[in-house]
């Protein structure tokens, strides 16, 4: 409870001063009750205006402080901080809005004035009622959890890893490297993804810093900023790590070689149920899928496992089971990565028609040298090498009935395949590329996309209505924009360019971790400008394609960004809490648990007293101050530090 | 300020335009604005191959407010309403229902209505249908009536004359 | 026994009486009652190029016919089937074009309630009665009969208003015709339009669509092509030589309504299912039994 409490009007320049009228309402609050001294300053919020605050509060020996200001948003913190600074604590500071609520929204400046007036007098008479708090310390738990060990995962594992964290890289596939290692060369610059994904596979592998959990997934997550329990269950891979040389010959071995489709493939190349999952894979050991595999799906494998026969390091196991750990972290960085759009969506573009209708990953597939077909550019029907590529982009990008967005790198992975194939098949492979717009904006790309112009290579202004299968050739008819021509194309190979999707278990994950997701399903970044990486969830940052369709670089420098933020948490010995959170009163609980069916962050629970009572009992590692059990509480008994009903009450009165 | 279309002098006929986005809104169909020229309409149009309709064009020069030069033309009458392009459009734009919209706006402007709409239209305000009974030949040459073969008599407005008032009043309604 | 008030449009009780009489034959042995209730118009989709306010009230009035008799409406003709859900969408949608399509209503003294549903063949047949019913009552099933499925552009969109079936991969004719022994297969005009709404003023044009189909369709060795539409079915069937003629080709390709080739499977003899009726050259399917 304050008893003299100093007034402080900033002008913020002509922002405030030139609608409400600063003078009157300093001498206004001169007159109000409780005020002892009101003082007005152009700039509030710099050094000069802070000297004031802090002078003001020694000379009068303020208890509490009223500043008349912009929005709390902008500068309560540093506000806070400077009463606390002055001698005053922190809470006993109450902000009235006098420009977005007021100058900035009216024109009048007599009754902006009395509105301002208004304001202050509202605020004085919650100030007078705030009570001093106390932020309390959150010990940090000096490790962190990377989810996702794609490029985006990679880099942020390996950025805290080298600022000395300990770093948990949980990857749900046998092997770190993501869509990186699926791809044969990056655009702008052509570089071997390969080549420039194993070596920081291997810094991953080889870091002190970092455990590396692969074939495993995040089951359940507890607690809050700075302080995680993770339970992360670690599937079986039926073969020994310790014993297993990742020779392969299992794998050469293996009773369903050839007829187990190949994920890494996407779906155009065939493994056997025992399988590495590519040549460079981290860690270079095989996994039994178990779903394929006939030993652990019918209990035998014609007259004995080949495998166990095959391996010389003894390492196959059938009893492995699933195992459950649990972690502790103080932050987390999501790096889960995309899926594409099902082709099969745009049932007109031929997918299901007929094999020789591919999708731009498989087509990566093909390109690559440890692809099914060992780098040669085949039609899948027949085997034959394509005299004709037609690419078809924004399957199902920028489609109001499928994914209203942009995948942002179909049209520069387009460009990158037309170089590429005509390196591989000679330049008079034809190839012709159906686009609406091509998206070339990074660094780089717009030269990238003369240089493929300069390549004979058939650009067409148009989309596709079909791909028609008519005896064994394709056949698009394509409007071209450009000469106001139809054109009937027929085509050997026809490559649709999906539109890039949230991962089928997104919905899932944010479930699990409490994040939200936006309405295109991609995780939520708390500001899509300034604040990119985080999430409204504290202690949890988002990297790379989980958040957003980008290309590699913009993955990476998220990445990194996301690391430095969460290194913000893990680099403190301790967080302070938030004080502003629910308390409960107790003699007014009846114990009816309405507050704790609302609780987000599983903040609240029922406890048990000597007497047989019960009551609710917040948790204040965990509260996040929302209000949700506040307005819930039947009885009024649950309450918001800062935000009471008997301070709320009066600063309603007084300002109307 | 002004923009003129230079090969028709045509000023934009923005009252129209947004008479025509209405009505498209009104039966609840996607207003012409969203459409970005993909000209997928165009690329499967059933119309197109063989009478040269561009529906991603129509959707174009309604933007544009370029309505008059459609509203006297042949082309609009080459739609066959297929409706592939309304139905294959990412932006829901339905060229399809323009096309409608224009038709419409031709007859009520006064220009001949081509071909058998007017037969049909006779028909229909006399006998309640597009054409009357038939006589049909059989494959083995025999010519039958919907009697001949067993088939119940065909139904018809009960009062002919309150049919033909609402049609005539119909007439000259705007959607 | 289900009981529909049968729709029957402009084309098919003027011209096509195969597809009525083929309706009228299988439809009682599935449970289902039609009842013909009197004062039809046309639906107005024809002409909607003229007003579609014409188009809308016609529409109203043939569905409000029917929701005075208290039953729903079964239009086996897939342009009217969409002219009437069409003008159910709108009219339950917004009341103000309720109000004013009902207005016109009132000269007839007639009035749009929307207590009535719209069924299509494909409703009525598949999702109704059901693929397993129908399966029952074969006591022929074919062979060996290499079917091309036509859907036509009314039955299947626009998609956006509630169609019977998906509008780029339909299943449901073929799922009946598979019932009765048939072997549909896919080509890849199976979605191509008719022509026959260009018969108001391209007449040429409409036989140059429905001729340009049926050649491939001839060429890639189909026995028989099926359709559920009277429009299209004039076009494929009974205009089949003109067309011909128009694509300078031979036409000899047997057409015939889905419900007729589901009464031969039913032992129903063909002189009852209206094969005489067909122009196309029905007995090369040696589909037995007058």
């Amino acid at each position: 409870m304050s008893q003299k409490i100093g007034v402080f009007v900033c002008h913020c320049g002509i922002n405030i001063a030139s609608t409400v009228d600063v003078k009157v309402l300093v001498d206004y609050a001169k007159t109000l009750d409780g005020v002892v001294v009101s003082k007005d300053y152009k700039y509030m919020c710099s050094d000069v205006g802070a000297n004031l605050i802090k002078d003001s509060i020694k000379k009068h020996k303020l208890d509490g402080v009223v500043i008349a200001c912009c929005s709390p948003r902008m500068h309560e913190h540093t506000f806070r901080g400077v009463v606390e600074s002055g001698g005053v604590n922190a809470f006993n500071l109450e902000i009235a809005n006098i420009r977005e609520q007021c100058s900035w929204a009216h024109v009048d400046k007599i009754k902006a004035t009395e509105k301002a007036k208004a304001l202050v007098r509202g605020a004085v008479s919650k100030a007078k009622l705030l009570e001093p708090l106390a932020t309390s310390k959150i010990k940090v738990t000096h490790a962190a959890l990377v989810i996702g060990g794609g490029i985006a995962g990679i880099q942020s594992a390996l950025d805290l890893a080298e600022e000395g964290n300990k770093v948990y890289l949980v990857e749900k596939n046998p092997s770190i490297g993501g869509r990186m290692a699926q791809l044969d060369k990056t655009f702008p610059t052509l570089d071997c993804s390969g080549c420039i994904l194993t070596p920081k596979m291997m810094e991953v592998a080889n870091h002190p810093n970092i455990e590396l959990l692969t074939y495993s997934e995040v089951v359940g997550v507890e607690g809050s900023i700075g302080n995680y329990t993770v339970r992360v269950r670690k599937k079986a891979r039926f073969v020994n790590l310790d014993k297993c040389t990742g020779c392969g010959d299992c794998m050469e071995a293996c009773r369903m070689k050839g007829h187990v489709t190949s994920e890494f493939d996407e779906g155009i190349g065939k493994r056997s149920a025992i399988y590495m999952p590519f040549p460079q894979a981290i860690p270079l050991k095989c996994v039994i899928d178990k779903d394929s595999c006939l030993m652990l799906t019918r209990g035998k494998c014609g007259a004995g496992p080949l495998c166990v026969d095959a391996c010389e390091a003894n390492a196959i196991d059938f009893k492995q089971k699933d195992k459950e750990i649990e972690l502790n972290v103080g932050a987390i960085v999501v790096a889960t990565g995309y899926d594409l759009l099902d082709p099969d969506r745009l049932f007109e573009y031929g997918y299901q028609v007929s094999d020789d209708v591919i999708t731009t990953m498989q087509m990566e597939r093909l390109i690559s040298t440890s692809g099914p077909t060992a780098g040669e550019i085949l039609c899948p029907s027949n085997g034959e090498k394509p005299k004709s590529i037609t690419y078809i982009l924004c399957v199902g990008s920028r489609d109001e009935n499928e994914c209203t967005w942009c995948c942002r790198i179909g049209c520069m992975s387009s460009l990158k395949h037309v170089y590429l194939l005509k390196e591989k098949l000679g330049d008079d492979v034809e190839i012709n590329i159906c686009y609406t717009d091509i998206r070339s904006y990074g660094k780089g790309y717009e030269e990238f996309y003369r240089k493929i112009r300069g390549m004979n290579t058939n650009f067409f202004r148009g989309r596709p209505s079909e791909v028609r299968k008519m005896g064994d050739n394709l056949t698009i008819d394509l409007f071209d924009t450009t000469t106001n021509k139809l054109f009937e194309i027929k085509t050997d190979l026809v490559v649709l360019v999906p539109a890039l999707v949230p991962r089928a278990d997104a919905d899932e994950l944010s479930r699990t971790l409490r994040i939200s997701q936006s309405s295109d399903g991609f995780l939520l970044e708390a500001h899509p400008k300034l604040r990119p990486m985080d999430t409204f969830t504290g202690g949890i940052f988002i990297a790379g394609c989980c958040q957003a369709p980008k290309d590699i670089q913009d993955s990476v420098a998220q990445a990194s960004g996301a690391a430095a933020r969460a290194a913000n948490i893990l680099s403190k010995k301790e967080l302070e809490s938030e004080p502003l959170i629910s308390c409960v009163e107790e003699e007014l609980c009846s114990g009816c648990s309405t507050c704790i069916s609302v609780c987000a962050y599983n903040a609240i629970e029922l406890k048990q007293e000597k007497d047989g009572k019960t009551h609710a009992k917040v948790n204040e590692a965990l509260c996040m101050g929302c209000g949700a059990c506040v307005a819930s509480c039947p009885s009024g008994a649950m309450q918001q530090r800062g935000f009471k009903d008997k301070q709320i009450r009066p600063m309603i009165e007084e300002t109307i | 300020m002004s923009i003129i279309d230079l090969t028709s002098m045509g000023e934009s006929q923005t009252e129209i335009r947004r008479e025509i986005n209405e009505r498209l809104t009104k039966l609840q169909d996607e207003i012409s604005d969203y459409c970005y020229q993909c000209a997928k309409c165009t690329s499967g149009c059933e119309a197109h191959k063989l009478l040269e309709l561009e529906p991603h064009k129509i959707v174009a020069l309604l933007k544009r407010g370029l309505i008059d030069e459609m509203v006297n033309s042949d082309i609009i009458w080459t739609c066959m309403s297929c409706f592939k392009c309304r139905e294959r459009c990412p932006q829901k734009v339905a060229p399809v229902e323009i096309l409608f919209a224009l038709k419409n706006m031709a007859v009520a402007s006064g220009k001949q209505i081509p071909g058998n709409y007017t037969v049909w239209l006779q028909s229909v305000l006399s006998t309640g249908l597009l054409q009357d009974v038939k006589s049909v030949s059989t494959s083995d040459n025999k010519t039958k009536t919907r009697s001949d073969l067993g088939l119940p008599e065909i139904s018809k407005p009960l009062d002919p004359s309150k049919f033909q008032t609402m049609l005539s009043k119909l007439a000259v309604e705007k959607v | 026994m289900k009981k529909y008030a049968l729709y029957p449009g402009c084309v098919m009780p003027t011209e096509q009486y195969a597809y009525e009489i083929s309706i009228r034959e299988i439809l009682p042995k599935l449970d289902v009652e039609l009842v013909d209730i009197k004062g039809f118009s046309c639906c107005g989709e024809p002409i909607k190029s003229v007003n579609q306010m014409i188009t809308l009230a016609l529409s109203a009035r043939n569905i409000a016919l029917a929701e005075k008799e208290g039953l729903d409406l079964f239009s086996p003709c897939p342009i009217c089937h969409l002219a009437l859900t069409d003008c159910k969408r709108i009219l339950d949608k917004d009341p103000e074009m309720n109000q004013r399509v009902n207005n016109f209503l009132n000269d007839e003294d007639l009035n749009y309630n929307g207590t009535s549903e719209i069924l299509s063949i494909l409703d009525l047949l598949h999702d109704t009665i059901g693929v397993e019913k129908i399966k029952e009552k074969v006591k022929k099933p074919f062979k060996d009969l290499k079917t091309a499925v036509h859907y036509g552009c009314h039955l299947i969109r626009p998609s956006e208003v509630g169609r019977p079936d998906d509008s780029e991969n339909p299943q449901k004719i073929e799922n009946i015709l598979k019932a009765i022994g048939a072997k549909p297969e896919y080509y890849s005009e199976k979605l191509d339009c008719c022509g026959a709404l260009l018969n108001a003023n391209l007449p040429e044009s409409a036989l140059t669509k429905t001729g340009q189909k049926l050649k491939s369709v001839q060429e890639q060795g189909f026995n028989v092509f099926i359709d559920t539409c009277p429009w299209c079915h004039r076009q494929y069937d009974s205009k089949q030589q003109k067309a011909g003629e128009t694509v300078a080709a031979k036409l000899d390709i047997p057409v015939v309504y889905l419900t007729q080739l589901i009464g031969v499977s039913f032992g129903i003899p063909m002189d009852k299912l209206g094969f005489d009726l067909n122009l196309s050259p029905v007995d090369k399917l040696k589909l037995g039994g007058k």
